[in-house]
């Protein structure tokens, strides 16, 4: 008897135990409400792991002001992995109040949670064309979260010791003279390499593929999200730059990482050039203060045209609200971003602590500490920027097909046509 | 007894009810949705076996089984090896240091696959270029920027990592070795090696049972250190099969079809996994 007893016992522990466990869960997302009057909890989605302390202190400073919102972050790194850990999130109904939509896809493939974002203050102030990256239909639904500017990025004063002006290179036969200048001399300046491009990261590969399909797309980011075929119209160019990068850089270029080739390689001053954008100057800081200061520069890309060069620059990133969650806790989200882009407060953090180039207006230029990234902000304004037409890519599309079949280029394994057919042909397929 | 049977049941019901919540439902789940074109969030269309038809052709999924068995093949045999050898090794009477090496085998096994998935990395990446340099060996150069560096490098980071825990598992099996049958030996006349392999060898074979199919299984299901030292680079050829139905899932958000993926798989490892239990069941058997 006392065996049964026991028995039941513990077997009505171990049920109630899995039955609050279960009850738990399902309470979890409409416990938002429940925590007393006027109390709002914002679970906040972050991607940009760069930022992340200083989303943390600025959200530490709005939450101070307003004692009854919290907001929680959880930032998961790293472009497409991110991707995934947000669709996992709305999967299993665990969806975050605010999240970062990366390109017309997100928006697409979230259309039924995302807020009409066009009385918010921060979408007025937008930079204008900086909302068309994530507007279906004519309704925007994020707001651009920074200008993000990518090409090659430099080091000045290895392109001075080699006695090459940066502002002579005018046009892509001044480029690869400047490289073969800087390659004869590779002893003297003690580098290992002209070009540290990481190969190993597609997001890379993703990005550089970028200048060459942007003019294809008509630089317009509805063109490119619509496009129903690539087929490589600057596709010899984007090859004589692939054939130039990979003759002088860092080998085995297959296996060269972002840290290496960032933080190793052109931080050390042992690479002249890497293929990246703004977003390294806060990393670079962490290393040494006067590299970006002092030796950090940006270099067109010269694509259709021959003498007329561009950057890659537009807002990479856009905050989307969910409108599915409880009244107040919209409203508090559009406080939040609202008071991020266009209070005073939250201004000066974008640019002088998150250092990133701002999305909208309203914002002192000479502010921006670093001198890239009031390049890449001035090359914007002055249309030498093309837009972010990488993201536009189907679904996958950089990250199983175009960077798989690059690096077999890389290493050899097929030819430019091959590369260029399996690519085009993949991407026919994924639309 | 009505008792008994009325427990048996009771005590089985917490574990059955959490199997069914966790697996049974979702596995059901999971077959229905291999049957349709799924992106996460809605269920677009029933396509029946399309998703099935498409597998065959699709070439880099082959290929990664394919990878898969051969990286299994080679770790399984490597870490039994390995394993078998670690045992033999600390089994021996060498006092209080046995121990220590025991702790320190057993220890790349704590160590959870991300992170010596990066571990790794580094040393396949820096620590082996930085010998390259030192010695001029070009062995060193180049590792994880080519298939069969990749090969190798996730072979012997499984290795490792698993080694110590099969050896464990030897350890046990070899301590019960009865002392009276290795005595009759030695009276015998056997040497050691006629002793280990005549007398040991035989009577650990049901620890062959229960490593070879912890490490076949393991070795098939391997993601994590797969993701973190190579992901799958250079140009897919190291992406096993997890990976491509994680990618296929997440990247390309054919779920659909990901989890038709998901389906053969699974249908290959328990294939292999019975085979295996059968065969070695049967050598335990017949000795």
């Amino acid at each position: 008897m006392l065996i049964k007893k026991l028995a039941i016992g513990f077997i009505a522990v171990i049920t109630m135990a899995v039955v609050a466990a279960c009850s738990d869960a399902a309470n979890d997302g409409s416990s938002d409400n429940q925590q007393g009057r006027g109390e709002v909890t914002i679970e906040l989605f972050n991607i940009k792991v760069e930022t992340a302390n200083q989303l943390h202190s600025l959200i530490e400073e709005y939450e101070s002001e307003n004692e009854h919102v919290k907001i929680n972050v959880t930032t998961v790194g790293g472009g497409q992995d991110a991707s995934s850990a947000l669709q996992a999130k709305f999967s299993s109904r665990d969806e975050p109040a605010i999240f970062l939509l990366g390109g017309l896809s997100d928006v697409e493939k979230y259309s039924k949670y995302l807020l009409d974002v066009s009385d918010m203050a921060s979408a007025k102030a937008a930079i204008d064309g900086t909302l068309q990256g994530a507007t279906l239909a004519g309704t925007p639904y994020g707001i651009p979260l920074n200008i993000e500017g990518f090409g090659w990025m430099m080091n000045k004063d290895i392109f001075e010791r080699a006695g090459v002006d940066p502002d002579s290179i005018d046009s892509y036969d001044t480029f690869v003279e400047a490289v073969e200048t800087i390659d004869s001399q590779k002893e003297q300046l003690g580098i290992d390499a002209v070009f540290a491009f990481s190969a190993m990261e597609d997001w890379v590969v993703s990005q550089f593929s970028n200048h060459f399909t942007a003019p294809e797309f008509d630089n317009d980011v509805n063109v490119a999200y619509e496009a129903a075929e690539l087929t490589f119209e600057y596709g010899d160019r984007m090859k004589a730059y692939t054939d130039l990068m990979n003759q002088y850089n860092y080998q085995p270029i297959l296996s060269l990482d972002y840290s290496t080739s960032v933080e190793e390689l052109f931080a050390n001053d042992r690479a002249a050039m890497i293929h990246q954008g703004n977003w390294i100057v806060p990393s670079l800081n962490s290393i040494d203060e006067t590299f970006t200061q002092e030796k950090l520069g940006i270099l067109p890309l010269f694509t259709d045209s021959d003498d007329e060069g561009y950057i890659s620059a537009g807002p990479s990133w856009f905050w989307g609200i969910n409108k599915e969650k409880d009244d107040e806790v919209v409203e508090e989200s559009k406080k939040f971003i609202d008071w991020m882009y266009t209070s005073e407060k939250g201004k000066e953090r974008i640019v002088t602590d998150f250092q990133y180039v701002p999305a909208h207006e309203g914002y002192d230029a000479d502010a921006i500490t670093d001198p890239v990234s009031k390049e890449v902000y001035e090359m914007l304004l002055d249309g030498k920027g093309r837009i972010w037409a990488h993201n536009q890519y189907p679904d996958g599309f950089f990250s199983t097909a175009l960077f798989p079949e690059f690096q077999k280029y890389l290493g050899e394994r097929i030819t430019w046509e091959e590369f260029e057919e399996a690519a085009s042909e993949k991407f026919k397929e994924m639309r | 007894m009505n008792f008994t049977k009325r427990t048996y049941w009771l005590f089985l019901l917490p574990a059955l009810l959490a199997l069914l919540l966790v697996l049974i439902i979702p596995f059901v789940q999971g077959i229905y949705f291999s049957f349709t074109q799924y992106d996460g969030f809605h269920v677009n269309e029933f396509v029946g076996l399309d998703n099935y038809k498409r597998l065959f052709t699709d070439d880099q999924f082959v290929y990664s089984l394919w990878f898969t068995a051969g990286f299994s093949i080679a770790s399984v045999i490597g870490i039994n090896v390995i394993g078998l050898s670690l045992a033999l090794l600390v089994t021996q009477k060498l006092g209080k240091i046995s121990t220590v090496f025991r702790t320190v085998y057993f220890m790349p096994n704590l160590i959870g696959g991300i992170i010596l998935g990066f571990i790794w990395q580094f040393i396949f990446l820096k620590a082996f270029t930085g010998i390259a340099d030192w010695t001029g060996l070009e062995i060193f150069r180049g590792w994880l920027s080519n298939t069969e560096t990749g090969f190798w490098g996730l072979v012997i980071l499984f290795v490792w990592q698993m080694s110590g825990y099969i050896m464990v598992i030897y350890i046990s099996f070899l301590n019960n070795v009865p002392q009276e049958l290795m005595e009759a030996a030695t009276i015998d006349g056997a040497n050691s090696w006629q002793s280990f392999w005549k007398v040991k060898f035989p009577l650990i074979a049901p620890a062959f049972t229960v490593s070879l199919f912890l490490t076949l299984s393991n070795a098939f299901k391997v993601y994590d250190q797969n993701m973190a030292l190579t992901a799958g680079g250079p140009f897919g050829s190291t992406e096993m099969v997890t990976m491509n139905i994680y990618n296929t899932a997440f990247k390309v958000q054919e779920m659909g079809y990901a989890q038709a993926k998901a389906i053969i798989f699974l249908i290959i490892i328990t294939f292999i996994s019975v085979i295996q239990l059968y065969f070695t069941r049967r050598r335990e058997t017949e000795l």
